[in-house]
C-alpha cells in the first residue's frame, strides 16, 4: 500500500516565511522606539495627540505594566525572540523545538495584542498609535505564520 | 496477437496486448495522481480551516474595537474665570523668591530656530502659544508662563481649569488663555486653548481656532526639522518672536497633583516647595527668553540675578 502524503512537514513558502522575518524586524524596530520613550520619561505628547489618540497617556497608563514589568520591553524581548524564530535559517532548521515554540510565541503575542487593545479601548480611553502599528505587526505574523505552516510542501 | 495463446509462458502481453510493465507504469501513474489529489484536498481543507480562523480573529477583534471606540473617555471639568486671589498670587511672586530659584528644576529650555525670522507686531515681538486644556504638559507649563509674562505686561480674564479627568497627570490644575487678552508695552501674546477638556463626540470639544498665518507657524514650526520627528504636532508649543521655540513642558505636572488652584498659586511664593523650584525656574527661564526678545528691556526684570542665572539654559 501507497504510503499516505504528509502534507505540511516540507519547507514552507519562502516569500511568507521571509514576509514574517521582516515584518520581525519592523515590530524590534517600533518597540525599540516604545522602550526607549518609556525609559526616558520623555515630556512630550510623542504623536498626534487629538485626544482619543494619546501615545503618552498610554504608555504613561496603569496598564504600560504588566507583571510589573513595563510592556514596552515586554514587547521588546517579545520581537527580540520574534526575529530569532522568523529567521530564515530558523524556518528551515529541522529541530523539533522550533515549529512548536513558534506557534506558542506567535499566539502568546495574538493574546497579548488582543488584552492590550482592549486595555486602551476601555480602560486607558485612548489609542496610541505606535502600539497600533506593533498589534497590526504582530496579528500580521500571525497570519503569515499559519498560512506558511499550512502551505509547506508536502513530502 | 489475436492467436497468442493465453496464458502461455515467454510473452508478457495480454489480450489488450498491454505488457505487465505498462500495467504497473499505469498503475503507479493513478496512484501518483491519487496521493497528488489527496495532497490538493489536505491542502484546501486546511487552507480553509485556516482562512476560518483568520475570519474569526478579525470579526472577534472587530467588533472588539467598534464597541470600545464609542466607549469614550469621562469629560473634565469646564474653565471658569481664575479668581483674583488665585491670578494675584500667581502674578504677585516676590523677586527675592525667583531670584533665589534662578532656573530651578525647568527643563526643556526654549532652541534658536535655525533660520528664523522674527515674528512681529506692531514693532513689537510676538510670542505664540499652542496647547489644550485638556494637555496635562500644557497645564504644567502655563502657570510659568503666565508668572513670566506677567513681568512684561497684564492679563485679562484669564481662566482656571484642569487637565482632562481621563488623561495622564489627570485633573491637573492649570490656568487658560481661552477667553483671556493680555498688553504690554514690550511685546505682543497670543494664546490658543485648541481644544476645551469636554468630551464631543468621542474627543476633546473644538475651542479656540488659529489664525491661518498661526497655523502655518505651527504647522511649520512643530515639525521637522524644527522638532524630532517624534514630537511632530507636540503641544504646548511656543513660538517666541519666530526665533525661538518650545515644544513640550518644562516639569513634569506630578508635583501639581491632588492642589488646587490657589494652593499651587500660593506655593509659587515658597521657595523652598518643589511647586516652586519647577514653575519659577520656568517663569525664570521663559523671562529671560523674552528679555532676548525685548533686548534687556525692563532692565529691572531682565537684569534680575534670577532671569540671568536661567538665561544660562537657553541654547
Amino acid at each position: 500500500m501507497a504510503k499516505q502524503p504528509e502534507v505540511g512537514v516540507g519547507p514552507a513558502p519562502r516569500t511568507l516565511t521571509w514576509a514574517t522575518f521582516v515584518l520581525a524586524i519592523a515590530g524590534l524596530g517600533v518597540s525599540a522606539y516604545l522602550t526607549y520613550e518609556h525609559f526616558t520619561g520623555s515630556k512630550t505628547l510623542a504623536c498626534p495627540d487629538t485626544g482619543r489618540i494619546n501615545c503618552a497617556k498610554v504608555t504613561t497608563s496603569s496598564y504600560s505594566h504588566f507583571l510589573g514589568m513595563p510592556v514596552a520591553l515586554l514587547g521588546l524581548i517579545f520581537f527580540v525572540v520574534l526575529v530569532v524564530i522568523m529567521s530564515p535559517w530558523a524556518w528551515t532548521s529541522t529541530q523539533p523545538l522550533v515549529r512548536p515554540a513558534r506557534w506558542v510565541i506567535v499566539v502568546v503575542g495574538l493574546i497579548s495584542v488582543v488584552y492590550l487593545v482592549w486595555a486602551e479601548l476601555y480602560k486607558v480611553n485612548a489609542i496610541c498609535l505606535f502600539c497600533t502599528s506593533v498589534h497590526v505587526i504582530t496579528f500580521l505574523i500571525f497570519v503569515l505564520t499559519l498560512f506558511a505552516e499550512v502551505l509547506r510542501e508536502p513530502v | 496477437m489475436a492467436n497468442q495463446p493465453k496464458g502461455s509462458k515467454g510473452s508478457a502481453r495480454t489480450s489488450t496486448g498491454s505488457t505487465k510493465a505498462e500495467r504497473a507504469s499505469r498503475r503507479a501513474e493513478v496512484a501518483a495522481e491519487l496521493r497528488r489529489q489527496q495532497v490538493r484536498e489536505q491542502r484546501r481543507s486546511r487552507l480553509i480551516m485556516a482562512s476560518s480562523v483568520v475570519i474569526a480573529i478579525v470579526i472577534v477583534v472587530g467588533a472588539v474595537v467598534a464597541i470600545g471606540l464609542n466607549h469614550g473617555p469621562k469629560s473634565g471639568k469646564a474653565s471658569t474665570l481664575a479668581p483674583a486671589a488665585v491670578v494675584s498670587a500667581v502674578t504677585g511672586v516676590p523677586t527675592s523668591v525667583f531670584n533665589s530659584i534662578g532656573p530651578g528644576t525647568a527643563d526643556n529650555p526654549p532652541t534658536a530656530i535655525k533660520g528664523g525670522t522674527a515674528l512681529t507686531q506692531g514693532g513689537k515681538p510676538r510670542i505664540l502659544y499652542v496647547g489644550a486644556e485638556y494637555c496635562p504638559y500644557c497645564a504644567a507649563d502655563r502657570w510659568g508662563l503666565v508668572a513670566a509674562l506677567s513681568r512684561f505686561g497684564t492679563f485679562k480674564n484669564l481662566g482656571v481649569t484642569h487637565s482632562a479627568s481621563g488623561d495622564v497627570y489627570a485633573n491637573t490644575p492649570t490656568l487658560s488663555f481661552h477667553g483671556a487678552s493680555y498688553t504690554s508695552k514690550y511685546i505682543v501674546f497670543k494664546g490658543y486653548e485648541r481644544q476645551s477638556n469636554k468630551i464631543s463626540g468621542g474627543s476633546y470639544a473644538d475651542l479656540d481656532t488659529l489664525s491661518k498665518s498661526d497655523l502655518a507657524l505651527f504647522d511649520k514650526y512643530d515639525n521637522p526639522p524644527y522638532v524630532q520627528s517624534s514630537a511632530a504636532g507636540t503641544i504646548p508649543f511656543i513660538d517666541w518672536g519666530g526665533l525661538y521655540l518650545t515644544s513640550g513642558a518644562s516639569y513634569l505636572p506630578t508635583m501639581l497633583a491632588g492642589k488646587t488652584h490657589l494652593q499651587v498659586a500660593q506655593a509659587m511664593s515658597d521657595p523652598t516647595s518643589s511647586a516652586a523650584k519647577a514653575i519659577d525656574g520656568t517663569a525664570n527661564v521663559f523671562t529671560a527668553m523674552i528679555c532676548k526678545l525685548t533686548k534687556g528691556q525692563p532692565a529691572n526684570v531682565c537684569g534680575s540675578a534670577g532671569v540671568t542665572a536661567a538665561a544660562s539654559k537657553i541654547k
